[in-house]
């Protein structure tokens, strides 16, 4: 689109940069409450929910005293936030293992084979894909308990391997990548397997980064499963559906253990942010 | 393109062995649930489960209020990521740090963020203080209906850059001669916004719109961080009422609304399906 100058330009981009702060200030009040010392968040906490109209809370937004006692409480002194966040990590990192395995393979079968069958497939993950969770939970629950899975870790990780959308996702991107790009190495007789492992998975770096970047904020953010698959087993559960209990006791160190939870996701965001970028881009997404 | 179908099994069967045990074998092996009384005979009952749970209050108010919901997140998100990512388009390559930062919080685990939130929509806390400011009176954002604006936004919150990142790959694509040509016969901003940008992305506005509601569908996640399995009414989802008889083990109430809840997605997004197809052959 033609480059705009001068001063619309100039309020596009404070606009954009305004909302932009807004987005990320979250993230930035809690890095800074993590630094404080927990009796002075417990105090500062306590003002909420106040209904005297002549007051306002505190308008606190760095630690009176930088403190790493909230630290020391989560990491050292308690394991309750670390338990669970280590739960978490497994959790995510077992999901992304299959998924591995499984969907690229899936996705490389549907884009570049062909085989009777194949769109109806398609058509049918494509439905999968928009299904709510609970219309197939109760089945999963008979079929998983059936398996002897059911209150196990694998009860909420090999459902996962099979995530629909994610099949679509990365058959979007194979189906648009250029049959010569294999022509070459077939003529040398290379077969299936050594094309979709040399030629295949390297070109398809970025929706692959991006797909494992968005199936690792699934993972990180799970709460149907654990609530329908671990109803008796507390000590299994994930960060995400404990860590609101956790906060609502006012123990002082809420912001550091929300800290700990945020930033293995912001790594995986700066890490992959790019090939998010550029996967999206260069998928067909219609 | 490979023809031989032998070669494609060792790719497909891993992958089609787990859809079939876990998403579509469950989905049909539920039509039984829905169809029985889950007694010890487990006696057939045809349609019976359909209408007693068309009839519960409890079904009622979820499925309003997942419709409400739904009806607020999905079209909202659907307009502001295209405002949002046509004028990030103009200012191009300058909307790095834009773009970067509307993307972030897809990521984010919504829990950890909710603190955060509940703070700045406390009685006394920065919103109404904004609000008081601007010569408005407070808002107790954190009972009964008011609660949804905090729900609804953190949903936008979240899923906005997403929405954005998928328009923004899309308007990209757009050749710039089109602007170029336009700009010369005297087309201005709105005009060329409307007649070329929107038809040239009908496929992936059309993308956006189903994402933005299967993601509305899924707002129970947000509700249940600040409501808990029994939130107050006007946030109780269908979710929650499905949660809730899944914990009673009335497998049958489930499944039945299950099915309902299914059918309407599948009837909505077929609609979309169609429409999208008149719009696209009106525009051609």
């Amino acid at each position: 689109m033609r480059q705009m100058k001068g001063i619309r330009l100039r309020m596009i981009q404070i606009l954009l940069g305004l909302l932009a702060v807004i987005l990320l200030f979250p993230m930035v009040q809690t890095f800074l409450y993590s630094f404080s010392s927990m009796t002075e968040m417990q105090a500062f906490m306590k003002t909420r929910g106040s209904y005297d109209e002549t007051r306002w809370m505190e308008a606190h937004l760095i630690p009176n005293r930088v403190s790493l006692l909230q630290y020391h409480q989560i990491l050292i002194a308690d394991n309750t936030v670390l338990r669970l966040f280590l739960n978490s990590v497994f959790y995510a990192l077992t999901i992304l293992l299959g998924q591995a395995v499984v969907i690229p393979a899936m996705s490389f079968g549907l884009a570049k084979f062909r085989f009777p069958g194949r769109n109806a497939l398609f058509f049918v993950i494509i439905l999968l894909m928009l299904l709510p969770f609970q219309v197939t939970m109760v089945p999963n629950v008979l079929t998983l308990r059936s398996m002897g899975l059911l209150d196990s870790v694998w009860a909420i990780i090999i459902p996962m391997w099979f995530a629909p959308f994610y099949i679509f996702l990365i058959r979007q991107f194979m189906v648009g990548l250029p049959a010569e790009l294999t022509e070459a190495a077939e003529m040398d007789g290379a077969g299936t397997l050594s094309v979709y492992l040399r030629i295949i998975l390297p070109v398809s770096r970025p929706i692959l980064g991006a797909a494992a970047a968005l199936s690792f904020a699934e993972s990180w953010n799970l709460v149907e499963q654990p609530l329908t698959y671990l109803t008796t087993r507390t000590d299994l559960q994930p960060l995400s559906t404990m860590f609101n209990q956790l906060a609502a006791e006012n123990t002082g160190f809420e912001f550091a253990g929300a800290t700990l939870y945020i930033l293995p996701a912001l790594f995986i965001y700066l890490f992959f942010q790019e090939d998010i970028l550029s996967g999206i881009a260069l998928t067909e997404l219609k | 393109m490979y023809r031989k179908k032998r070669l494609v099994l060792p790719f497909l069967l891993p992958g089609l062995i787990g859809i079939i045990v876990f998403y579509v074998a469950p989905f049909f092996g539920g039509v039984w649930y829905s169809l029985t009384d889950g007694s010890f005979e487990n006696a057939f009952v045809g349609l019976e489960n359909y209408s007693k749970v068309w009839q519960n209050p409890m079904f009622q108010l979820g499925l309003k209020n997942t419709m409400e919901l739904s009806l607020i997140c999905a079209p909202s998100l659907f307009l502001l990521s295209f405002l949002l990512s046509l004028l990030l388009n103009r200012i191009r390559p300058a909307g790095g740090f834009f773009r970067s930062s509307v993307l972030l919080p897809y990521l984010m685990p919504s829990s950890a963020v909710l603190i955060i939130w509940l703070l700045w929509f406390d009685y006394g806390g920065p919103v109404n203080h904004l609000i008081t400011l601007l010569g408005g009176n407070r808002v107790l954002w954190l009972q009964g209906a008011e609660l949804r604006m905090p729900v609804v936004l953190l949903f936008l919150w979240k899923n906005l850059g997403f929405c954005v990142i998928i328009y923004l790959a899309a308007l990209q694509a757009i050749p710039v001669s089109l602007y170029e040509y336009a700009a010369l016969e005297g087309a201005g901003f709105i005009r060329q916004a409307f007649s070329i940008t929107l038809p040239m992305i009908v496929p992936t506005a059309f993308l956006v719109f189903i994402l933005s509601f299967v993601n509305a569908f899924r707002i129970f996640k947000e509700v249940y961080f600040i409501g808990g399995a029994y939130p107050e009414e006007p946030l109780y989802t269908l979710q929650n009422y499905m949660n809730n008889m899944y914990g009673k083990l009335n497998y049958q109430n489930v499944t039945t609304a299950a099915y309902i809840f299914a059918g309407m997605v599948f009837a909505l997004f077929g609609l979309l399906f169609f429409l999208q197809n008149r719009a696209q052959r009106g525009l051609n």
